[in-house]
């Protein structure tokens, strides 16, 4: 297994050498520029230089790359031109609230994905598989800045039970209960379009298992089509439906930015909006680099967690 | 006499569209008996099994009447359906590859099969797990339970699923096609373990073949179906000896067979004298490796291997899956990266033959493969098939085209019509005749064909082998002709080369390897191969099991 992975990580270093010179690259060929920005409409051409030359951004693109890769090396994410502040404290605080967002919205799609499909193809029935293919096309089709507002409008206006927006006052850890109420809309609003997703690949995933000839043997052996469907089917489709849920967590990390507007939470979402308009050089290519990052090593789980999951990739044939 | 243990009367089988079904069948078994199933494709036998479990597919309904033990089956909801299935009737598959869970255990998946009728659990049942296994004849069964599927041979797994099918001692087994996925020598295992299970438990068992062979070595009586219908059913020993019906004869008359060992061959010469002209093709020392050397693990697939095939004649390579076969003939055409040695193709090295040259050779040579439905492009009109390769080499004129594949389409046997028809409304037999007509648009002086008549029903293959050994005659090309069927290489190779684990153990004419093997192993090979005989099988029934410890 270690060597499995030990195989996957030099293509992974490659990925994110790369990526990091095109974020490099990307963030400076935007138009616009963090000097004028920063000096205002009506400083001098010498104020502007002055502060080009204090930013290092007189120098080559290859320099300026260098010195960002050496301050990298050493944990230094830099300095926000406009915020203020080091970067790594203003990301430290947005990434909490970002992750317990996301990863809750991950969890609450894998739980209806799996409860859905399950259903779907264990009852077999024409009205349940109706009712799922609709629910499941308005999740896809109705964008997140529509369900995101409903949802206030029905949980914290009509029915005012649960708080339109912000974070639990007291964090995570303290209140588990009153957390879970303010996570709990912008989660379900985030997990909506992946969930569906996803309930539509297991689905057809598990009616494909279905159709396999050992499920035959199973059902010949007088396996009830309920115990096929949950100790034999789901095991063998669970591989390939990890591989999409690895997929879909980057749809969720850029579905964030919405959601956190939405129901103002504070996390890297505002942020990255905040740090790309004011032309925030260092706080843009940190986070840029973090989601690139993030999206790395879920592939390199994703591929360990189907290794697990998949006898014949853990263990080689020693028949035949 | 006592009622039968399975009465199936009137079964009938209909679909809400339009397929080969059940018309009429009316099968019993008894107590302890083996009865088969005998039919070409389409004939039903399948169906009929699936209906006696409840098994049919969807949108099929079958009528008339399945008692097992008295009992009526036909009608059961599924609840009740389950609880027959596994417990007294019970079923083995064709494909033992696919037909195990490959993410579970051996012995995750018999304690399951156990659990289905609540019988042990826990120690209980890993003990009955070893019991089963070790009735399968399955070594090492304690250590076994911790194996997954890919871990086990094609013939163990069959072993496996015939453990699951055991696990609670049903009445009746239900074995479709349980051999046809195997090697010879495996075969003959499984034919003798399902003799020997029969004769210890007395599970009656229906097994359902187009092998005349299997049927003339396992079973106490046949029904021959066709189309839907039971043509004839007699004793097998009586069926064999005065077939009633003409289909049956036509059946019987269709299976290919092996010479007798006292044909009198033996005066044919055996080593092809050099002619001096220049080979067909000439494979010298080749070696093929697979896996990768960084890796630390190589298997040599083709390890040494030296053959002559003449101009004009037919190379039979015959040998188990795993023994090279197939890929000596892939290298023919240079698809596969040579470990050492060499490969001439006309006299010429593929080797050192680059662009413009190795095109010019590949045309002159030719392939055919099993499986005909997936080799033709659906999409494409057999027309635009067979003239592809003229337009891919740009070949005369279109009308010249034309006038070219409707020669080739006469030439195969099929109606010029048939240029227009896609390769789905054709059956197995046409879509091969296609695929061999494709194979000869560019006249090539070498053919491969691997394995071009395992996929078709008997009396569609001696069609096609007649057809084959005809053309060979008239267009005078050499071939290459690879087949696990000896008996089928018998009837068109002047030569055959028998492999194993890569290595050639025998080379003559065929006539002289078949009548009358130097090694050991062709020996073996050839007696595994059941003979559609049934007075020969008491004579071979016990050395078979003699036979596997030595292959072990």
């Amino acid at each position: 297994m270690t060597h499995y992975l030990l195989r996957r990580l030099p293509s992974a270093l490659v990925v994110l050498a790369v990526a990091s010179f095109g974020i490099f690259a990307m963030v400076r060929m935007v138009p616009g520029d963090p000097v004028s920005t920063l000096a205002g409409p009506d400083a001098t051409p010498e104020a502007r230089a002055a502060i080009r030359a204090d930013l290092g951004l007189d120098q080559p693109l290859l320099t300026q790359y260098v010195h960002w890769l050496g301050q990298l090396a050493h944990l230094d994410l830099g300095t926000s031109y406009r915020i203020g502040g080091q970067v790594k404290d203003l990301v430290a605080d947005g990434a909490v609230n970002t992750i317990v967002l996301t990863l809750t919205a991950l969890l609450l799609a894998s739980l209806a994905a799996l409860v859905c499909s399950v259903l779907a193809v264990v009852l077999d029935n024409r009205w349940v598989n109706a009712a799922l293919s609709f629910g499941n096309t308005l999740a896809i089709a109705l964008p997140t800045f529509v369900t995101g507002l409903v949802l206030i409008l029905l949980f914290a206006v009509v029915l005012p039970v649960l708080p339109a927006g912000g974070t639990p006052p007291d964090g995570f850890i303290a209140r588990p209960d009153i957390a879970a109420q303010y996570l709990l809309l912008p989660a379900v609003c985030l997990a909506l379009g992946a969930g569906a997703a996803l309930t539509r690949f297991l689905t057809e995933a598990l009616r494909t298992e279905m159709r396999q000839p050992y499920v035959t043997t199973a059902r010949a052996l007088g396996i009830s089509r309920r115990r096929i469907v949950l100790t034999q089917a789901l095991r063998n489709a669970l591989p390939s439906a990890v591989t999409v849920l690895g997929i879909q967590f980057g749809t969720l990390l850029g579905g964030a930015v919405l959601v956190e507007a939405i129901f103002t939470w504070p996390g890297l979402g505002g942020l990255i909006e905040e740090a790309i308009s004011g032309r925030d050089y260092p706080l843009v290519q940190v986070l840029l680099l973090l989601s690139v990052t993030v999206f790395v090593v879920i592939q390199l789980l994703t591929d360990v967690v189907h290794a697990w999951l998949d006898p014949r990739i853990r263990i080689g044939g020693t028949g035949s | 006499m006592s009622t039968p243990l399975l009465e199936v009367t009137d079964l009938a089988i209909s679909f809400s569209h339009p397929r080969p079904a059940v018309r009429s069948v009316s099968v019993t078994v008894d107590r302890g008996e083996v009865v088969a199933l005998v039919g070409e494709s389409g004939s039903g036998k399948s169906m009929t099994a699936r209906a006696i479990i409840g098994l049919l597919p969807d949108g099929a309904r079958a009528t008339g009447s399945v008692r097992l033990g008295g009992d009526e089956l036909l009608g059961l909801g599924e609840k009740a359906y389950t609880a027959v299935r596994g417990r007294r009737v019970a079923m083995v598959f064709q494909e033992p590859q696919t037909a195990l869970n490959p993410v579970r255990t051996i012995g995750w998946q018999i304690a399951e099969a156990l659990r289905a009728h609540g019988g042990v659990r826990g120690k209980a049942a890993r003990a009955r797990a070893v019991e089963l296994l070790t009735e399968v004849e399955i070594p090492d069964p304690e250590e076994r339970l911790g194996w997954y599927p890919h871990q086990l041979s094609g013939g163990q797994k069959q072993r496996v699923v015939l453990a699951l099918a055991l696990a609670n001692e049903p009445e009746l087994l239900l074995a479709d096609e349980p051999t046809t996925a195997l090697d010879v020598t495996v075969q003959a295992e499984i034919l003798a373990l399902l003799r020997r299970i029969r004769d210890r438990t007395g599970t009656s068992i229906l097994i359902i073949t187009h092998n005349m062979g299997v049927v003339a070595h396992l079973a106490d009586r046949v029904v021959v179906l066709r189309q839907g219908d039971v043509v004839e059913a007699a004793g097998t020993r009586e069926l064999f000896a005065h077939p009633q019906h003409a289909y049956t004869r036509q059946l019987l008359a269709a299976v290919p067979r092996l010479p007798e060992a006292d044909d009198g061959v033996r005066v044919l010469a055996d080593a092809p004298a050099p002619t001096g002209e220049v080979a067909a093709l000439e494979y010298d020392d080749v070696s093929v490796h697979y896996g990768s050397r960084m890796r630390g693990r190589v298997l040599p697939a083709v390890d040494g291997v030296t053959l002559r095939l003449e101009r004009g004649q037919v190379l039979g390579l015959v040998g188990e899956s795993g023994s090279g076969k197939t890929t000596l003939g892939r290298l023919a055409a240079g698809l596969v990266p040579l470990a050492g040695g060499r490969v001439r193709v006309g006299g010429e090295d593929l080797a050192g033959l680059r662009g413009r040259r190795r095109a010019d050779l590949r045309r002159r040579l030719a392939f055919v493969h099993q499986d005909p439905e997936a080799s033709l492009d659906p999409r494409f009109s057999i027309g635009e098939a067979i003239r592809e390769p003229l337009d891919v080499h740009g070949v005369g004129s279109r009308a010249a085209r034309d006038q070219r594949v409707a020669e080739l389409l006469d030439a195969v046997r099929l109606p010029a019509s048939f240029t227009k028809r896609r390769p789905r409304e054709l059956s197995g037999g046409q879509r091969q005749r296609v695929a061999l007509a494709r194979a000869l648009t560019l006249d090539p002086q070498l053919l491969v064909a691997d394995e071009p008549t395992s996929a078709l029903d008997v009396s569609v293959q001696a069609e096609v082998l007649e057809l084959f050994a005809d053309l060979q005659q008239r267009l005078g090309f050499a071939c290459v002709f690879i087949s696990h069927d000896l008996a089928v290489v018998n009837t068109v190779a002047d030569h055959v080369a028998v492999l194993r684990a890569g290595k050639v153990v025998e080379h003559g004419a065929a006539a002289r390897v078949f009548g009358d093997p130097a090694h050991e192993y062709t020996r073996r090979l050839l007696d595994a191969v059941p003979v559609p005989d049934p007075t020969v099988r008491d004579a071979t029934g016990p050395a078979l099991h003699e036979q596997r410890e030595q292959i072990a």
